[in-house]
Formats: structure tokens, C-alpha cells, sequence
């Protein structure tokens, strides 16, 4: 926690970010989700077998991705990397038109995909995993371009990949990795990441920084709610271990709830759960006989999808929207690979289609 | 032993009376050997049945699971995901012995381990991960112990064929001809036994 404060504490707070072009971006994100597959296409997708869904998926916006790709793979895992790619090349665009304060916030929005290929690279790097394997599993989408990330993929240990991220502000936990713990570097970045965002948040004007606040606080929320769940399934009950886990700065979920939440059964935390307003989401799914938690977790991910549309038809003109396509283009792609592979894997149809955020 | 080869004398009978104690003693062990192994491979079948049983329940879910954390985070986040996990399960192998035979017996650890243990971090991942990776980790248990029961009960079967075959050659091949050896050798020596009593006869008589 010590680090984090210090980090944040380091942080670029006294930026100058120059003016946002907020009417052009808003405008270009609305002219991008109409572009996004209609709600009725899904149904008929579950309709169709894997090569009607691969040649319908050719047929759409992502058809250069596929082209691009199909010399390296086949079947469901090149319409899985041409989802991906696509996801990366339409995020690092956003990047691009956006100006000043709104490409700031988005940047920083996005950087989890920048700490999702750190981890990648050191998890790669740790199982002494072949460069190519690695290459593949990086999602460009966020700051760090692809080059630069393949370039850290090529390096012949974690120590070289952290030296090589040196000048980012991910040195600062990267640096503390001893090669025996992965998991807490891991739960490190995650930290940062929100600490990161609520540094840039801290810096906006009113109507904006209480709309992304709200935004990413409702995250938080959900973050914490999962891992607890998660924590009360395996018994985890290490008492410095578990701080480290949650995140601070919930919506409703606050750290002295959180804290009193901590040593309750699972039952217990259900009830507990009763009075926020997520429970409405989860009351059907929460119980004492919970052997899973895939439902809990899906039933969650789409409250936190459809609480982002919502919240962005109440505020046309701000960073809401191109929030709300991040969140349904995110959305789009993780629908079509549901389907795909949940078709590959000879998934349940009922067992796909709950899967489905529409 | 053809009965040609026999030479019948006194001695090779009492060779073989004794060779016919030992070989009916010998069989006699065998039998409830094999008898034996039978019941104990019946045991173990009903055991290996539960198993085998439990194996495909046990893949089919497992099969699901990463079919669900595949579709739902993709190929891509679970090979990630499965890079920060460097420990592999150790397994032991010791024997011990069922009536003579002996078969192995499989120890394993760190297959089953805490999320917090697996690598990788605990906000950066989700329950699907974590329910794939708990089946898989039940799978790989599961097949150890398949295994396990499994070569034992092959080894009990291959053991079982020798003892039937020892059995079947001495109550059929061994004894027998021992005994036909034996029916000679009497035959045989009261023959020379009566020819004797016939030239004392015959001396006395001229």
C-alpha cells in the first residue's frame, strides 16, 4: 500500500493536457457503434454452425483483421485473434482522435490493457514460454504499441522485460519482483491501475470527473464483490493477504463495510449484499448452496454493461459516450467469441446463450 | 517326463512320491493364490469402476469449464493466465505387495493448490479461470489415482494369468505324468518282483 501512495504521489498530477475535442470524438464514437452488430444478429449467430460464423464475421468490420491473419491461423483461433486485434486497432484509434484532457482519460482508462501484456510478459517470461506464444497473447490496445511490446517479447528474461519498461510508470511495482512473487506484482499493477485512474479523474472538471468517478467506482464495487466471493469460496482467511486484494474507493461498497464484510460466510455476505443496489442483479444466483461462481460472475458483468449504457444516454456530451463504446465494443467482441467457442467447445446452447450480454 | 525316461527303481519312486507331495502341496498354494488374486482383483475392479466412473464426470466438467473461461475471456487470457503457473505436481511412486504381486502406489502433491498459491494475481482474473483450473486440478488427481488402481489391477490380471497357467500345468501336465511315472515304476518293480519269485521258483524247482 506504501508503494501505491508513492506512486501516486509521483504521478503526472501537474500535466498540462490541452483542450478536449470533445463534440468531434463524441461524434466519431457514435458514426463507430452504429457500425457495431445489431442485437438481433446474435440469435441468429447461435443459429449457425462455425464456418457460417467465421464467413459472417469476414463479411463485417473485421474482415481486414481476418484477412490479415489468416496466413497464421485457422478455424476459431483466427477469428479469436482477428476479435482481439480488431478490439486493439479500434481502441489505439480512439487514442488517436481523441484530444488533450479526453485522450488522457482515456488513455488511462485503457491502460489495463497495457498491465494485462506486463503480466503477459512476465508470466510468458517466468514459464520460460516460446516468444511466439507470447507475441500472441498480447492486446495492443491500450498505450504500449505492439512493436514495443514484442520487442520486450524477444527479451531473454522477466529482469530484461522490466528493464526495458523502465521509463513507464509500471517500474515502480515491476521493479519489486523477485521472481517468487508473481501473484502479489500482479495484484500490484491491478492496484495501480485504479489508483492511476483516480489520480486523472482527480484533475477533471465537475460534471466529468463525477460521471467517470461514478463509473469507475460502480467497477470497484463489482471488483471487490467478485473477490470476495472468490476469497469466501477457497477459504482464503490470511488477514494481511486480503487487504491487498481490495480495492479502494467503491461506490456503495465502502473500506469499513468491506472490512466488516471480510470475516462473514458466504451466506452471511449474501445477506450482507441485500441493501446495496447490485443485489438486485445477484439475488437469484446468491445462495448458500453456491458450488459455482461463473453465474455470479456473468450475472455481475452484465450489470456492469448495462449500467454503462445507461449511464451513457444521460450524458451525451462528455466522456460517456466513448465510454459506453469502449463497453459495448468490448461487449461485441466477447459475445462473438462466446459464440464461437463456446460452439467449438460442443458448449450447452443454454450454457452459451447465459453467457451472452445482450 | 515321458514314461520311457523313467528308470524303475525304488529310489526314482520314492523320487517321485515325494516330487508328487511337493508338486500337489505346490498346487494346492497356487490355487488359493489365484483364488486369491481373483477376490482381491474383484475388490480392486469395483474400486477402478468408481474411478473410471468418476474420471469422465470429472473430464466432462472439466471440459466444460475451460469450454465457458475460453468462450467467456478467450484462448488468449487463459494461455496467459496458465503461463504464471510454474510448479508442477510432484508424484511419488512406491510399491507395496498383494500377495506377492507388486504394485505401485502413487502419491501426489501440489496438484490441488489455494487461488492465492496458483501464480496468478487475484484482480486480474476471474471465477471462470478459477473453476477451470479447480477442475482441471481435480482431473489430474483423479487420473493419478485411475492410474494407480489402473496398474494394479493390470498387474493383478497378468499375475493372475501366470498363477492359472502354474495351476493348470501342475493339475494337468505336472501331476499326472508324475503320477502315470509313478503307476510305472509299481507296475514295473511288482514285475520284476514277480519274475523274481518266478526264477527262485524255477532255481528251487531244477
Amino acid at each position: 500500500m506504501r508503494l501505491l501512495q508513492k506512486i501516486r504521489r509521483k504521478s503526472r498530477s501537474a500535466q498540462n493536457r490541452g483542450s478536449s475535442n470533445y463534440a468531434y470524438a463524441t461524434a466519431r464514437v457514435r458514426a463507430m457503434k452504429s457500425n457495431l452488430l445489431p442485437i438481433d444478429t446474435y440469435p441468429r449467430l447461435m443459429n449457425m454452425g462455425i464456418n457460417e460464423i467465421t464467413r459472417f464475421i469476414q463479411e463485417t468490420q473485421y474482415k481486414q483483421e481476418v484477412d490479415e491473419l489468416a496466413r497464421e491461423y485457422t478455424g476459431v483461433d483466427l477469428i479469436e485473434h482477428a476479435l482481439s486485434t480488431n478490439l486493439a486497432n479500434t481502441f489505439s484509434k480512439i487514442i488517436r482522435f481523441t484530444e488533450g484532457e479526453l485522450c488522457y482519460l482515456v488513455t488511462e482508462y485503457l491502460r489495463n490493457y497495457d498491465i494485462w501484456n506486463i503480466k503477459t510478459l512476465l508470466r510468458g517470461k517466468y514459464y520460460n514460454a516460446p516468444v511466439d506464444e507470447i507475441k500472441e497473447s498480447i492486446v495492443s490496445a491500450g498505450q504500449l504499441n505492439y512493436s514495443f511490446l514484442a520487442g520486450l517479447a524477444d527479451m531473454d528474461s522477466y529482469t530484461d522485460v522490466i528493464e526495458g519498461l523502465k521509463n513507464t510508470p509500471y517500474y515502480t511495482v515491476l521493479k519489486e519482483f523477485d521472481g517468487t512473487n508473481l501473484s502479489d506484482i500482479e495484484n500490484m499493477l491491478d492496484q495501480m491501475y485504479y489508483s492511476g485512474l483516480f489520480h486523472a479523474i482527480g484533475g477533471l472538471g465537475v460534471s466529468d470527473r463525477r460521471l467517470l468517478s461514478t463509473f469507475i467506482r460502480s467497477e470497484i464495487d463489482i471488483k471487490n464483490i467478485r473477490t470476495l466471493f472468490r476469497l469466501k469460496k477457497y477459504t482464503i482467511e490470511d488477514e494481511e493477504e486480503i487487504p491487498q486484494l481490495i480495492l479502494a474507493g467503491g461506490l456503495e461498497l465502502k473500506m469499513d463495510d468491506i472490512e466488516k464484510m471480510i470475516p462473514l460466510s458466504t451466506e452471511e455476505f449474501g445477506q450482507a449484499l441485500e441493501k446495496y443496489s447490485y443485489w438486485k442483479a445477484i439475488s437469484n444466483v446468491v445462495g448458500s448452496d453456491m458450488d459455482s461462481l461463473i453465474a455470479l460472475e456473468t450475472e455481475l458483468t452484465k450489470y456492469s454493461i448495462r449500467s454503462a449504457t445507461k449511464f451513457s444516454h444521460a450524458h451525451p456530451l462528455s466522456i460517456a459516450p466513448i465510454m459506453d463504446y469502449i463497453v459495448s465494443k468490448r461487449n461485441e467482441v466477447s459475445n462473438l467469441r462466446i459464440i464461437i467457442r463456446g460452439k467449438a467447445s460442443n458448449l450447452n446452447e443454454e450454457v452459451i446463450r447465459n453467457q451472452l450480454v445482450i | 517326463m515321458g514314461v520311457n525316461d523313467v528308470k524303475p527303481t525304488r529310489s526314482e519312486l520314492i523320487e517321485l512320491k515325494k516330487k508328487i507331495k511337493l508338486s500337489q502341496g505346490g498346487h494346492k498354494l497356487l490355487k488359493m493364490k489365484r483364488d486369491g488374486l481373483i477376490l482381491e482383483f474383484f475388490e480392486i475392479l469395483s474400486k477402478a469402476k468408481d474411478v473410471r466412473t468418476e474420471l469422465d464426470a470429472v473430464y466432462e466438467k472439466a471440459t466444460e469449464k475451460i469450454g465457458i473461461a475460453e468462450s467467456v475471456e478467450g484462448r488468449i487470457v487463459v494461455k496467459s493466465t496458465a503461463f504464471a503457473l510454474k510448479d508442477t505436481p510432484q508424484i511419488m511412486i512406491e510399491s507395496h505387495s498383494i500377495m506377492g504381486v507388486v504394485v505401485p502406489k502413487i502419491e501426489s502433491s501440489s496438484v490441488h493448490k489455494p487461488i492465492n498459491k496458483r501464480g496468478y494475481g487475484i484482480l486480474g482474473t476471474s471465477a471462470y479461470i478459477d473453476e477451470a483450473a479447480d477442475a482441471y486440478e481435480l482431473m489430474v488427481e483423479k487420473i493419478i489415482l485411475a492410474a494407480e488402481i489402473e496398474t494394479t489391477i493390470k498387474r493383478l490380471l497378468d499375475d493372475i494369468e501366470k498363477t492359472k497357467r502354474r495351476v493348470n500345468a501342475l493339475e494337468f501336465k505336472v501331476i499326472p505324468e508324475l503320477q502315470e511315472a509313478m503307476k510305472f515304476i509299481t507296475l514295473r518293480l511288482d514285475e520284476m518282483e514277480r519274475e523274481n519269485t518266478f526264477r527262485l521258483k524255477r532255481i528251487k524247482k531244477s
